[in-house]
Formats: structure tokens, sequence, C-alpha cells
């Protein structure tokens, strides 16, 4: 099975082919450029260099958040399209559980977080158990404080994934440590990988009906039901 | 010769209407699939970036589908992926733009960036077969006002355009001041038929340019006199309100329209954008234009608004010129005109 993945869910603009379980190449680009203008590009350079005939493609997988909800969105109308032209199977992959994909090792609390905006962070829980990742925590938001206490919860020793820059200005609690640089951000090798696992040759064959998985409502209708209540 | 019939797919998510359609030899509308994103954003009262993106990527896939079943055809018999790419709401360019050039890349197909104005424009074409450049558009929406030569299908010369309020944002702000639901542009319209249209003078203002519109001062002059009105207790007739505004409005569109046509000695004029559904603004400009010597064409009103018809009509004549887009074309909120 030949699988194109897309991660746009970050700064980071990830494309990659995979030949069942196999990296045939991935391409991850932080060069602060947008995704909207270099994402669909970037693909067709992976697919020039791979010598893969785009046709070929059996499933497409995308990061379908949280995240940056522009982000999702580009990444999301580009593989539906892409799906739906080929006539292949699509599924969307949770970006944070696709983070948990960087580091398939048994022993270790993975935490993917990303930024969620005014200090607070979408954060996950997930373990490797006999080649399977375990969800321990569905992507949520919180604080910087909850954020730690619901590692500490666990009495395991801890990685922390993505956007974490903030979280390690200050001294990190015992038991935590960084993914390093290579693992840290949303790879789309990993969205692969996540999306084989998952793969349902029957529900995937429907392209239309996948959402982003924003978590967070929009900011106006936010401010509508708070208006709603003190009605 | 034999001539190939060419297909257009065209894409439009510039603002709250998710569209796409299907059109033949850039005059013959297959299908016209829109979805409307307007009750969505009622009750916010006005079209809110961040819903109105998330109603796009919800239906941009399933309206594309819906295009190509009713046009009878699929991507395999289309030449080419027409897409608004500017201006409108960025992140909602941006659902309609991805998902043009993945099918562009992904089918092998020529991509064509249209500017959203020019397609209003071209949307005359589609209801008048006959009609061809050159042509004076009159281009009136909630975000522009702005008279355009359009010389041959590619070549435009941007005359005039207002200089702060567009003719649409002025109906909807006074709309929403006057307490009606949004959109307010066919509400004022609907309500200014019970109401005297000389019943009050507003000012328009007289620009020394010859093409160019100003409407924030008549708003002004609008919210003004309601205010007034109001705080003085005096019964208002909206009804008049609503039609002494809309006359001050049109006349200042007639005018500028008509000294351009008089100017450009040009015989075919177009009007273009969501305000051309105003009948008002139709009945008014084909007199003038006919006084003058020249001859309306107005959309016809499915095709007045928001539409994918008019982006792939707009799509074909650039692709007749062999003018075509990268697949790095990004959107361009603010992308001008001509």
């Amino acid at each position: 099975m030949l699988t194109l993945a897309i991660d746009t869910a970050t700064k980071i603009c990830s494309v990659a082919l995979c030949r069942d379980r196999e990296i045939i190449s991935e391409y991850n680009v932080d060069a602060g450029m947008t995704h909207s203008a270099h994402l669909v590009p970037q693909i067709e350079k992976l697919f020039n260099e791979c010598t893969v005939k785009k046709s070929d493609i059996d499933l497409v997988a995308v990061s379908i958040g949280p995240g940056s909800f522009t982000g999702l969105r580009i990444g999301l109308a580009t593989a539906e399209a892409l799906a739906y032209t080929w006539q292949c199977s699509l599924h969307g992959v949770e970006t944070l559980k696709g983070m948990a994909y960087n580091m398939p090792r048994e022993g270790i609390l993975l935490s993917p977080v990303l930024n969620a905006q005014k200090g607070n962070y979408y954060q996950g829980i997930y373990k490797w158990q006999s080649g399977k990742v375990e969800e321990l925590q569905s992507a949520c938001v919180v604080g910087k404080e909850e954020l730690f206490s619901n590692i500490a919860s666990i009495d395991m020793p801890a990685m922390l994934l993505g956007e974490c820059d903030k979280l390690m200005q200050d001294k990190l609690p015992e038991n935590i440590i960084v993914a390093p640089e290579g693992l840290l951000w949303p790879k789309a090798a990993s969205v692969a990988l996540a999306a084989i696992d998952a793969f349902n040759a029957e529900t995937d064959k429907n392209i239309f009906g996948i959402k982003p998985y924003y978590i967070r409502k929009s900011e106006a209708e936010e401010l509508w039901e708070k208006r709603q209540k003190q009605k | 010769m034999v001539t190939r019939d060419v297909y257009i797919l065209g894409i439009e998510s510039s603002c709250d209407e998710t569209a796409a359609a299907v059109v033949k030899n850039g005059r013959t509308v297959l299908s016209n699939v829109i979805s409307s994103q307007v009750d969505v954003h009622q009750k916010f009262g006005g079209v809110v970036p961040e819903i109105a993106s998330r109603k796009h990527i919800e239906n941009i896939m399933p309206v594309i589908d819906r295009a190509l079943r009713d046009a009878n055809t699929d991507l395999s018999n289309i030449d080419a992926v027409a897409v608004t790419y500017g201006p409108g709401l960025v992140g909602a360019l941006l659902v309609g733009l991805s998902a043009a050039k993945a099918i562009a890349f992904a089918a092998d197909k020529p991509l064509l960036g249209v500017t959203h104005l020019e397609g209003h424009v071209f949307a005359n074409f589609l209801t008048d077969e006959k009609l061809t450049p050159p042509l004076l558009a009159l281009v009136v929406s909630g975000g522009h006002t702005a008279l355009l030569k359009v010389m041959d299908y590619n070549s435009f010369e941007l005359l005039g355009q207002t200089r702060d309020d567009a003719a649409g944002e002025a109906f909807d702000k006074i709309a929403r001041f006057m307490g009606l639901p949004y959109p307010g542009g066919p509400e004022i319209e609907k309500l200014a038929l019970r109401g005297n249209e000389e019943a009050m003078e507003f000012p328009v203002a007289r620009l020394d340019s010859p093409y160019e519109f100003s409407f924030s001062g008549l708003k002004s002059a609008v919210i003004n006199y309601l205010h007034s009105a109001r705080q003085a207790g005096r019964e208002i007739n909206l009804a008049d309100v609503a039609a002494s505004f809309q006359r001050a409005i049109v006349d200042a569109l007639v005018q500028k329209t008509a000294t351009a046509i008089f100017d450009t000695g040009l015989k075919e004029v177009v009007l273009a954008g969501g305000v051309s559904a105003n009948s008002v603004l139709q009945t008014s400009l084909a007199e003038t234009a006919k006084i003058c010597g020249a001859r309306l064409v107005c959309p016809t009103s499915i095709l007045c608004t928001d539409n994918a018809v008019m982006i792939a009509c707009r799509g074909y004549f650039m692709l007749q010129a062999g003018i075509k887009s990268p697949l790095d074309l990004n959107a361009s909120p603010s992308l001008k005109l001509g």
C-alpha cells in the first residue's frame, strides 16, 4: 500500500511517502514560509525525487489537529482533493497521536503539546505497549500547571514533544525530558504510520465528512455563548 | 476544422458562499452549485471569518463533487481548474485555493487563479452570449465600488473607485443601524418599495475626480438623521429613509457611470457585483445608458451574488490566452482590480 501523508498543523510543513510501513521519503520544511504557497510544490518535489507515480497512491493520510486552524484547513483541503482526484482512501490522524509515532518505545510516557494560545496548551498522553500506541489522555486544552500534573498523575518517566520551548523556560519537573530536535515536531511519516495502523478499507473510502479537530470554538462563538448566558 | 469543447471547473470561497461550477466554452453553464452560509452568520450580524472558513472546509469537496455530477462529467473531462485567489477573507480563500491546487496537481490540469471582481464582470458574458469587449463595467459590491474599462478579455483599466466605503458596505451599515437583519442590502431595497425617495435629501460627495466615489459622508448623514430624530423623539418613517438613502447611492453610481460612458464612447455597459441585484440601480442605469447611446447588461439574479460560474468563465478566457498560474499561488486578500 502506497501512502502519501501531510502534516501542516504547526509551522512545519511535512510530507512523506511510505510503501506499507517503509518510509520512502519524508520532507520537512521549517523556513517560515506559508503552507498555502508551498504545500503542493513540496508534494510535487517528493514525487519527482522518489519516482513514484502519483496515480498509484492508495491512501492519503492527513493530520487533522489540534493545531493552527488555518494550517489544518490547508492540509485537509489539499488531502481531500488529492484523494478525490486519485479516487483513493483518506484517513485523518489526530495530530498529537501522530506525534506519538515519532518515538515508538515502551517504558516512557509521551506527551505531545502544541500551543493553544493565551498561555494554554493542547496536550495528549500516550504510551507504547506491545507494538501499539495506547492513549492515556486524549487531546485537551490545559494550562501549564495542569499539563505537568496530568503527567505526574501517572507514575512513569515522560517525554515532552512539540511546542514546548516556553515550558522549558523554567526547570522541568523531575522525570520529564524533552524530545531531541529531530523527534520534536509533527512528522508526516508518523502520520502515515498512524493512518496505516488505523486504516479501514471500508470507511476510509469515504473522503467526505472529515472535519479538522479544532477542540476550541471560534472566538466569535465563545463570545456569543457568553453573552447568551449573561442574558 | 473541428474545434474541441473546453470545460472549466470553477471554484469560489472568498466570503460566505462555497461554490463550484462547470462551464463549457466560457459561455454555457453546465452546473452551478452554491452552498450559502448566510443563516450561519446571521446571529453575528455579519460574516465571521473563522466561522466562514470552518463551513468552507466542510462543504468544499461535496460542492465540487456535486458540480461535476450535475454537469454529468468528471475530472478527466475537465481542461483546467479556475479558482478565486483574491480579494476576500484570507482563511476562506485558502480553502478553495488549496483544493483547486491539489486537483490541478493530482489530475495534471492547468491552474487558473482568478480575481474575484473580474469574475463578477465576466458573469455578464454568461448572461448575454453576444456580449464582447470593449465595454465599461460598474463593479458594486460589499467591498468594492469601481468603474472599469474592459478593453479585451484580458486587459482592464481601472478608471476610478471609492475613496472610502463601498456602496454595498454603506447599504449594510445603514441597514444594521436601522435594525434590519443581515444581509442589509436586499432588506433596504424591500423597505424602500414602500417609501418616498424624495422625502429627504441626503448629500452625496462631489469629488473633483469624475470617476471616483465616496459614500462615508452619505452614511454619516443618514445615521445623524436617524440619531437626532430618535433623540428628539420624532417619529421616523424608516421606509422613506431607506428609499431616500437608496436613491442617493443610485444617483451617485449612475452619474459617474454616465460620465464614463460619455468620455470613453463605449457602447456596452455591464453591472457587476452583489449590489447589481438591486433593481432600482438596474432600472436607473439602464435608462441613463440608453440616453447616452449605450446598452446595459445585468447579470441574472443567480449570477449577481458570489458564484463559481463567473470564475470558470473568467478562467476560460485566461486559458484561451495562455495565462496559467503556478502551483505556489497564494491567496491575495486585498488583490486589486485592473
